[in-house]
C-alpha cells in the first residue's frame, strides 16, 4: 500500500514541493481573506447586529433598502467617486514626475529619494491632524499661501465644495510608494532605446512621451488599479479630519465611513455587510473594465 | 475651590447626611452590605474599562481604592481607554466571550446592547442588596438606565447637566460694554448680546459671541428651550419638526448667519479646538457664551485653575428660553446623546459578574464612590443626597445654579435606534445651516426619515 503512495509522491515531487512553499501563503488566504469574504456574504442577508445569537436571514432586504431607501448610499458612493476621480490621476501624475526627476544622476539622489518617500511612512493619523492645522482658514499655510497670491482665503474643511480637493491635496502627501514603483520601472527601461532616439535628434520630451511612458505603461496600469482600490477604501484620513459625519453636510462621508457608521454605531452590521458587498462588486466591475481594455494601452513588450 | 481628601469629603458629607436624615424621613438607605468588606472570601479579580481619561483617572484610581479599603474581596484594575474608536471598542468588548466585567457605555448603546441580551439586567442585585434606586437616584435619571422595565446600571455621572446651563466669559462682556453681573435669560437677550461681541475680520470671525451649535443636541437643547418635544414620551412619534421645532430652527440658522457670518464661519472658529484644550477661545477671552455640560466645571478646573479660581471673570447662567414663547422657559436635554452608565456583559463569569455588581453598586451610589467622583470635578452627582452636600456650595461658586438647571432637565425618550436618529438630524439641521433647505422642509424631511427608522424599529 505504501508503495503506490510513495511512488506518486516520488513522481510529482516538483509539484509537492512546490505546494508545500506556498501553503503558508494558502493558509493565509483562506484564513483571512477568503473565510471573513464568505461570512460577510452570507451576513449581508441577514439582520446580524453585534448579538451573539444566529442572525435572522432577511434575504435581499438590506440590498433593497441600500438602493431604495439609504440616502447615504448614492451620497457617500458620489462622494468617493468624486475622489478617486481627483485623487488618482493627481497622485498618479506627481509620483510619476517626481520619479522621472529622481531618475536623473544628480548629487545626493539617495537622500532625495529618502526624503521624498519619507512622507509615505508616517503615519496616517499623524499626517491627518498635520494637514489639520495647515487647513487652518486663518493660520493654516495654504491659505497663508493664497493671500501672499492676493487671493481670497478657503475655507478647506468648513464649506462642503472645498472638503473633497481637500481631502486630495491630503492623499498626495503620501505618493511615495507609487513613485518607489514608478522608480523601479524607469530603470528597468534600457539605455539603447535613448541611446536610439538621441541619435535619431529626439529632445527630451520627445524621449518622455515617445520612450518612458509608453514603456512605463505596465507599472502605470498596476499603480492606477492599486490607486483605484485604495481611493474606494478610503477612510483613516478622513475620519480623522472630518469626523464620522464626513465633515459639512456629509461632503467628505466616504463609502467606508458610512459601512463603519452602520456597522460600529449603529450595530447594523448585516447591513454594513451587504455596503460592503456592493463595494466589492464596484471595485471588482472597475478592475475587470481597467484590465479588459488595458491591451489597448499598455504595452508588455514585442510578445 | 480646590479637590477634598477622602476625609474632608466624609466629614461634610457625614453632616449633610444628618441633616438630611433629620429632614427627611424617607431617606434613602445605607449602601448595600455587599459592598462591606469580606476578608475571608477568595479574591476576584475584574477589569474596568472606562473612558474616565485625562484628570479623571487619578480620581477614579482614588475611588478605586476607597474601595478596596472596604471590600478586599474584589480587585478592581482600571482600565481606561483611548476615545478615538469608543463606540467599537465598547460593542468588540461586550460581544467578545472574555469581556470586561464591567464597560462604560452610554445610554442609547446599553439600550442597544440590553436589546440584543448582550448584558445583564442588574435588578435581583438590587433586590438582593436592599437599595431603592427610585429613592436614591433623580427619578429621570434612574430610567435613563432602563430599557423594557428592566435596570441595566446606575447613571453616573448625570445625563441631566449636558444642555440646562451655559458659561459666559466675564471679561468678553465688559469688553462688548455689557453688564457681566447679568447673566442673559432669553434667546432675545442672547442675540443683543452676541451680537454686541462679536467682531470679525476678511478671514472670520475674531471674537464670538455665541455658537448656538447643530447636530441632534445642539437643536435638541434649543428645541426644548421652546416648549418643544424631540419624540413623543413613548418614543414612537417624531416631533421635532412641529411649530416649535422649526421655529427653533429659524431662529438658530438666522442668528448664526446674520450674527456669525454663516455656519462655515462658526465652526471655523472652533475648528482645532476643545474645551479642554487651553487654546479654546473660551479661555482666550474670544468666546462670550458657551453652551455645554456640567463637566465644563471639571474641564476649566484643569485647563484653567486660574481662571476657575477667579470667578470675576466667568459665570454660570441658566438655558435662555425664547421670551417670545409664553409656554417656554429654563430648559435642559437629559439622555438624548451621552447619559453614562456602566453594563455588565452576559458571557461574564458567574463570579466576576457578582464582583462587578459590588463595584458597581459602591460607584454609583457610595458618597466615598460616585459622589467623591463628581465632586472633585465640581459637577453634580445623579444621587441626590449627594448633591446636598454643602462643601458644593464652597467649592462650585454657581452651585445654585447647577441644581436649578438639575430640576428643569428633560429626559428624553430614546430606543435603540437613536443614534441613527441623531445623524438624521444632524443632516438636516446642517442643510438649513447651510442654505440647502429652509427650516421647515429641513425638518420634515429628517422628520419623514427618522419616523420610517423609528417605525421600523419597532415593527421588528
Amino acid at each position: 500500500m505504501l508503495v503506490p503512495i510513495q511512488e506518486f509522491l516520488h513522481r510529482h515531487r516538483t509539484k509537492w514541493v512546490g505546494f508545500a512553499f506556498i501553503l503558508p501563503w494558502i493558509v493565509a488566504a483562506l484564513w483571512f481573506d477568503l473565510i471573513p469574504f464568505v461570512v460577510n456574504l452570507l451576513l449581508s442577508f441577514t439582520d446580524y447586529s453585534v448579538s451573539t445569537s444566529i442572525p435572522n436571514w432577511t434575504g435581499t432586504k438590506n440590498f433593497n433598502e441600500i438602493f431604495t431607501l439609504d440616502p447615504l448610499f448614492s451620497k457617500s458612493l458620489g462622494n468617493t467617486v468624486y475622489y478617486l476621480a481627483l485623487s488618482v490621476p493627481v497622485r498618479l501624475v506627481v509620483a510619476l514626475a517626481i520619479a522621472i526627476l529622481l531618475n536623473l544622476r544628480i548629487m545626493a539622489l539617495g537622500a532625495f529619494r529618502t526624503i521624498f518617500y519619507v512622507p509615505s511612512v508616517v503615519p496616517l493619523v499623524a499626517v491627518s491632524i498635520i494637514f489639520f492645522g495647515m487647513f487652518n482658514a486663518r493660520y493654516g499655510i495654504f491659505n497663508q499661501v493664497l493671500i501672499l497670491l492676493d487671493l481670497p482665503p478657503v475655507r478647506w474643511l468648513t464649506r462642503p465644495e472645498w472638503v473633497k480637493p481637500a481631502m486630495v491635496i491630503m492623499s498626495t502627501w503620501g505618493f511615495g510608494a507609487q513613485m518607489v514603483i514608478f522608480l523601479a520601472g524607469l530603470q528597468g527601461i534600457p539605455a539603447e532605446l535613448y541611446e536610439a532616439a538621441e541619435m535619431d535628434g529626439g529632445n527630451y520630451w520627445q524621449k518622455l512621451f515617445r520612450i518612458t511612458v509608453p514603456m512605463l505603461t505596465p507599472v502605470i496600469f498596476f499603480n492606477l488599479i492599486i490607486g483605484i482600490i485604495g481611493g474606494f477604501q478610503v477612510f483613516a484620513s478622513a475620519y480623522v479630519l472630518l469626523g464620522p459625519g464626513g465633515g459639512a453636510l456629509n461632503a467628505g462621508l466616504f463609502y467606508v465611513i458610512h459601512i463603519y457608521n452602520n456597522a460600529f454605531s449603529y450595530f447594523r452590521l448585516g447591513y454594513a455587510a451587504a455596503l460592503s458587498v456592493v463595494l466589492f462588486l464596484i471595485i471588482l466591475f472597475f478592475t475587470i473594465v481597467m484590465v479588459r481594455t488595458s491591451d489597448r494601452w499598455v504595452y508588455y513588450g514585442d510578445t | 475651590m480646590n479637590t477634598m481628601t477622602r476625609r474632608d469629603f466624609l466629614r461634610a458629607s457625614g453632616v449633610s447626611a444628618t441633616l438630611a436624615l433629620v429632614a427627611c424621613t424617607a431617606a434613602p438607605p445605607e449602601p448595600a452590605a455587599s459592598t462591606e468588606a469580606e476578608p475571608t472570601a477568595a479574591r476576584v479579580e475584574i477589569e474596568f474599562m472606562n473612558w474616565w481619561g485625562s484628570h479623571r483617572e487619578e480620581l477614579m484610581n482614588e475611588v478605586i481604592a476607597n474601595f478596596h479599603e472596604m471590600n478586599s474581596s474584589v480587585q478592581v484594575n482600571n482600565l481606561v481607554q483611548p476615545w478615538d474608536g469608543r463606540a467599537e471598542r465598547a460593542a468588540t468588548a461586550v460581544a467578545s466571550n472574555n469581556p470586561p466585567a464591567l464597560i462604560m457605555t452610554q445610554r442609547v448603546e446599553t439600550y442597544q446592547f440590553a436589546h440584543e441580551n448582550l448584558i445583564l439586567p442588574i435588578d435581583d442585585y438590587v433586590q438582593a442588596s436592599g437599595i431603592d434606586p427610585d429613592a436614591l437616584f433623580y427619578t429621570g435619571e434612574i430610567n435613563n438606565q432602563r430599557w423594557q422595565g428592566q435596570l441595566y446600571s446606575f447613571p453616573l455621572p448625570t445625563g441631566g447637566g449636558n444642555t440646562g446651563q451655559y458659561f459666559y466669559n466675564k471679561t468678553v462682556l465688559s469688553n462688548a460694554g455689557l453688564d457681566p453681573e447679568m447673566p442673559i435669560t432669553t434667546w432675545q437677550e442672547l442675540t443683543t448680546a452676541a451680537q454686541a461681541i462679536t467682531q470679525k475680520d476678511d478671514i472670520g470671525v475674531t471674537v464670538m459671541g455665541a455658537s448656538l451649535g447643530g447636530g441632534p443636541v445642539g437643536f435638541g437643547q434649543w428645541l426644548y428651550t421652546n416648549a418643544g418635544q424631540f419624540v413623543s414620551d413613548d418614543a414612537r412619534t417624531i416631533e421635532f419638526h412641529e411649530d416649535a421645532g422649526v421655529q427653533t430652527l429659524e431662529w438658530m440658522v438666522n442668528f448664526t448667519n446674520e450674527i456669525n457670518g454663516g455656519i462655515d464661519n462658526t465652526n471655523e472658529f472652533l475648528a482645532g479646538t476643545s474645551d479642554t484644550s487651553a487654546d479654546h477661545p473660551y479661555y482666550n477671552e474670544m468666546l462670550g457664551f458657551l453652551f455645554t455640560g456640567v463637566w465644563q466645571f471639571g474641564h476649566l478646573q484643569a485647563t484653567d485653575p486660574d481662571m476657575w479660581e477667579d470667578t470675576s471673570t466667568w459665570g454660570v447662567g441658566q438655558m435662555p428660553y425664547n421670551g417670545n414663547n409664553p409656554d417656554a422657559g429654563h430648559a435642559g436635554v437629559a439622555g438624548l446623546s451621552g447619559s453614562w452608565g456602566y453594563v455588565i456583559p452576559s458571557s461574564t463569569p458567574q463570579d466576576q459578574a457578582d464582583a462587578a455588581y459590588q463595584y458597581l453598586e459602591f460607584f454609583g451610589t457610595h458618597e466615598a464612590g460616585g459622589c467623591l467622583f463628581l465632586f472633585n470635578q465640581g459637577r453634580p452627582s445623579p444621587v441626590a443626597q449627594c448633591n446636598e452636600n454643602p462643601s458644593y456650595y464652597d467649592s462650585n461658586p454657581y452651585w445654585d445654579v447647577v441644581l436649578k438647571s438639575l430640576s428643569s432637565d428633560v429626559s428624553v425618550a430614546v430606543t435603540p435606534v437613536q443614534t441613527r436618529i441623531n445623524d438624521v438630524v444632524a443632516t438636516v439641521v446642517e442643510e438649513a445651516y447651510f442654505g440647502v433647505a429652509s427650516p421647515v422642509d429641513a425638518l420634515a424631511k429628517g422628520a419623514e426619515e427618522s419616523q420610517r427608522i423609528l417605525d421600523e424599529f419597532w415593527a421588528g
